[in-house]
Formats: structure tokens, sequence, C-alpha cells
């Protein structure tokens, strides 16, 4: 098992990682989940000892990582966000000398490095320099040094960024074949593959951690209530007169303008209600002479379990928010939609 | 340890990277070597192989920071550094490792440059000790260099400006016992001989001379240790600044 307690990355005055605490149990791949400068590669790159932390322990097996490196370091194959790989080796040798590195016994080392080669697929660039491969080719090569002397633990941050994607379906393959043996922190911004391959997750923003959980368990979190998405053609504050005051709405989450008098509302139901409150929605709005070119109900997936999670301090809720954004037609109809209104005269 | 080392030769050596070098070496030495002929004015030839390393050294100093750019630069550039840190080596094997791949090349430099004595010997006849103690100061004087190279590869990620450095301050290394002795210098006594412990050069010319001094084998010793030891500050101390 590895525990992290409470890492704490400071950059000088700015920070980075703030106090966050989780642990990846035995055969779990754990997503690492968070937008661009999150904070997940310093996180990684401290768990795996290239970093220093401010504060807090990581703990690998049993082997704290910075007061005991070595032990610690032998459980770890890590794949950094650039595959750390030298242009200037061919593949075979680069593995050998990674297989020294982690010192593989030398009997071993041939049976190993053919071994990741093959799980990898190199096998037919293997007396290539890897400064002529292509990226998704020194992904893997990168990948399957992090494989040799198959560590318990295994960090990969964003494994799969840069492959075609057959090469993604097949690295995501070969990452869930991996948990019979070993434990995975796996890093990515794309929340398919997330979900795709980890078992829990850990939502990561601004160094804070926003959830750690199943899958299942934050689209539950989320409330397990549906969204009914509805683009209709009308008055605007009519229509959402209309929707909220229906029974078994919750709230209106936004509403998006396309076009002339098209309007597209995202409406949160709540959690008992289901097509009952969609047929009334219909009736009613269909009732007030507003027309209906769209509707549908969606589940809550984990990218809006994602974007809830990473925005939840500055989201906005409920309608009278909404309406602060987007003044009201009557006001400004005449200044801010003047584009139209010209366009209107002119036809006139 | 080891492993770093091959990799390191391997850099070196399947590459051109060391046969340049050392043809490099080879030809300012025959160019040495060939002054060193052309001087001779006394019926019977005569010249000493320590004059000929003493010029040597000064063209010398442009090889070693060639030879020293890459150790730490690239493997920043290249994000390889992590690697070598994420493994289970620690920095201080990581630097031996490095330093005697690069002692190697040396090695093998310095093994070229004896087809000189011996194309000598074969036609004439050689003072062997003093041969062995200059060999032995130019090894000692090439290690210090070495390391000093090493400890500015660590400071940048851009070989060329590594190299380019190194060269400053090795050109300042080889001209420090001249310039303490200007004039300028020779006002203030206890500046001039600051100044002059710093100086490799007297300490080499003991060697071509053919002393062994323990002193001269201790600043030469005591500079390598201060060079790797400062190195191994410096790429702890950027792993913890970084950012």
């Amino acid at each position: 098992m590895i525990t992290i307690d409470k890492l704490t990355k400071y950059y000088g005055s700015n920070r980075a990682v703030n106090n966050i605490s989780f642990t990846i149990n035995d055969n779990e791949i754990l997503g690492f989940l968070g937008p661009n400068g999150a904070g997940k590669s310093t996180t990684m790159n401290m768990i795996a000892g290239y970093l220093p932390m401010t504060a807090g322990t990581v703990t690998i097996f049993g082997s704290d990582i910075s007061k005991d490196p070595v032990a610690a370091k032998k459980n770890i194959g890590y794949l950094p966000e650039i595959p750390p790989v030298y242009p200037e080796m061919r593949v075979k040798e680069y593995l050998s000398f990674c297989a020294g590195l982690k010192r593989i016994r030398s009997s071993e080392r041939k049976s190993e490095i053919i071994r990741v080669m093959k799980l990898l697929k190199i096998e037919d660039v293997q007396d290539k320099l890897i400064k002529n491969l292509s990226k998704g080719y020194k992904q893997r090569v990168g990948f399957a040094q992090a494989l040799l002397g198959n560590p318990k633990f295994l960090i990969l941050d964003e494994p799969t960024v840069g492959l075609d994607p057959n090469q993604v379906i097949e690295v995501r393959n070969i990452i869930k074949d991996l948990k019979k043996e070993h434990s995975v922190i796996f890093s990515s911004h794309i929340l398919s593959e997330v979900s795709a391959v980890c078992d829990r997750v850990v939502i990561i923003n601004k160094g804070d951690i926003k959830a750690v959980d199943t899958i299942e368990n934050l689209e539950k979190k989320l409330g397990g209530s549906l969204t009914l998405h509805v683009k209709i053609k009308g008055d605007r504050i009519k229509a959402s007169n209309v929707i909220e005051f229906i029974d078994g709405v919750d709230e209106i989450v936004s509403i998006d303008a396309e076009g002339n008098d098209f309007f597209s509302f995202a409406v949160k139901l709540k959690e008992d209600a289901g097509d009952d409150t969609k047929n009334a929605i219909m009736s009613e709005l269909i009732g007030h002479g507003i027309q209906i070119s769209e509707i549908y109900t969606e589940k809550p997936d984990l990218e809006a379990v994602f974007v809830d999670m990473i925005n939840r301090s500055s989201d906005k809720h409920g309608l009278l928010e909404l309406l602060e954004e987007t003044p009201p037609e009557a006001e400004d109809g005449a200044d801010s939609e003047s584009d139209e209104s010209e366009e209107k005269e002119g036809e006139e | 340890m080891f492993s770093i080392y091959k990799k390191e030769l391997q850099s070196f050596f399947y590459t051109p990277f060391a046969y340049v070098i050392t043809a490099l070496f080879m030809f300012l030495f025959t160019i040495m070597f060939n002054n060193a002929l052309g001087n001779l004015e006394q019926p019977v030839l005569q010249f000493t192989f320590p004059d000929i390393f003493y010029n040597v050294i000064f063209f010398f100093i442009f090889l070693i920071p060639i030879l020293t750019m890459r150790t730490f630069a690239d493997e920043r550039k290249f994000g390889t550094e992590v690697l070598l840190m994420t493994s289970p080596v620690g920095v201080i094997q990581i630097i031996l490792g490095k330093y005697l791949a690069n002692l190697t090349v040396f090695l093998f430099m310095i093994a070229g440059s004896s087809f000189f004595p011996i194309f000598t010997y074969l036609n004439g006849t050689l003072v062997m000790s003093q041969l062995i103690c200059a060999y032995i100061g130019f090894f000692a004087w090439g290690a210090m260099f070495i390391a000093l190279g090493m400890l500015i590869s660590s400071f940048t990620e851009n070989s060329i400006i590594a190299a380019i450095i190194g060269e400053i301050i090795m050109f300042v290394f080889l001209f420090i016992d001249d310039f303490s002795r200007t004039d300028f210098i020779m006002q203030y006594p206890k500046l001039q001989s600051f100044l002059y412990a710093f100086a490799a050069q007297p300490r080499f010319a003991y060697f071509s001379q053919g002393f062994i001094r323990l002193s001269d084998l201790v600043f030469f010793l005591s500079a390598i240790l201060i060079c790797l030891s400062w190195n191994y500050i410096a790429i702890e101390r950027r792993r913890w600044k970084r950012g």
C-alpha cells in the first residue's frame, strides 16, 4: 500500500500542492484527475522521489521516500510526462541501461527487456535510435522503462498523450492488465480515460483535493438526478418561469441562446423526478405557446462530476444569478443586440 | 554506478565524440611536438616532453569543457534527470559514475598522446622518470579540470553555455599565477598569496621537473573533491529550489 500523507509543496511562496492525503491500495488503479496546472505532475514527482516535498510524507510499501529513498525507489516504476529517453541511444541499449539502473540481475536482464518490449510492442524498433522514433513510440519506450523489473508500484503521468487512438486503447488495456500485480497511479486530464481504466479517482485542482472516491459514488454524490435539456423557440423569461414552477424541477442550471429566439435550457431535476416531469414540462411549454425543438434527459457523467468538482467555489447556482449575468432583453435589447435589430430594420 | 559509467562510455565511444576529441588532442600535440623539433639548434637533438605538455595544456583547456559540457546539461535538457533521480541510485553514485567515465575518455586521450614519446624512444633516448612524472601531473591537472567542468555543466541546461563558461573559468585558473605576479597584485602580498594558492601551474611545474610532491597531489585531490562535492550540492539544491 502507498500512503500519501499531508503532502504539501511550495515553489517559493507559490503553493502548488496543498496538504493532500490519500492512499493507493494493492492491485488498484487510482486515477489522478485535474485540469492542466492543477499540481498533478508536481505531486507525482514528489511521490516518485524526484522533487522533495515542503511537508508531508510518502510511504511506499513501508519505506519513506525521503528517509529511505533507495528502498522506496526499488518498488517504483515511473513514467514522467516527458518520456525520459536518451535520443542518442538505441531502444535496446536504453532499456538495458535502465535495467542496470534498476539493479536487475544481469542474468535476468535480457529476458526482462524482451518481456517489456513484447508488452509494449516495440520489438520492431529495438535497434533504432530513439531520436528517430515518433512521439508515440518514444512514449512507449518510456513506458517500457517504467515496467522494467516489474516494480510493485507504477506512477504513470499521462501515459497516453501523443498516442494514436489504436495505441491509446492498447495502452489502456496494458494498464488494466497491470492491476493484477501492481498498484498504479495514473494521471490524466481526459475524463473518459480515467473512467475507462480506474477503480477510484482523486480529483485535484489548484493543489487541493476536491474528491477521492469511486466513479460510481461520485456520480451518485452529484445527486444521482437527471439533467433535462430542452431547446425552445420563444420568450426566454416566460419559458424559464414555466419550467421553474413544474413539480420535480430542482433548478435551471444554464440557459444558452442559440440564434434567433432559440434557447437551450439545462434543467436539473429532483431525484425522484422521471418521465412525468418531462411530459409536464412539454405540455406546459406548448400550452404557453412556446415551441419545443428538442428535449432529452441525461444522466450525470464523470465529466459533469469533474467540472462540478473543480469549479465548486465559483459555481453559479440558481436562475437569479444567471439572469444577473445576462441582463434581460427588455433593457438592453436595443444596445447589445443592435446588430440583430439593424438586420431586422434592413429587412423591413 | 557501473551502469551509469557504462552508459556514459557508450555515449562517448559509440559516437565519434571520443575519437574526434582524441584526434584533436593529438593534433595539438603534433603541433607542439613539431615546434619543439623545429626549435632545436644544438647539434644533439634535445627537447623535453614536459615542455611540450606545458604548451599543450594551454590548448587543452579548450578541450576539457567540450568533454564535460554534456555531463549534466544534457540530462536536464532531455528530461532524463528524472530517470536517474527516481531510480534506486544515489546522487553521489551518479556523479562518480559520470566522473569516472569522463576520466576514462581523458585517459584514452592521454594514451593517444603516448605515440610521441614512443616515437622518440624508437629514434633516440628518453628520460623516463621525467616523462612519467609529467604524465602524472598532466593527469592530475586534467582530472581537476574535468571535475570543474562537470560542476559547471550541472549549473545549466545548455551544453554550449556550459562549455563556454567552463573555458573562461579554466582560462582564469590557468593564468591565475601570472596574474598574481603582476605589479598591481604584488602591492597586496596577502591577496597575492591568496590567489597563488589557487594556481595549478606552478604545481604542474614540479611534476614536469620530475618531482612528485605530496602537497601537489593533495592540492589536485582536494580540488577534485571540492568540485565533486559542490556538484552534489548543486544538483540537490536545484531539486529543492526548482519551480
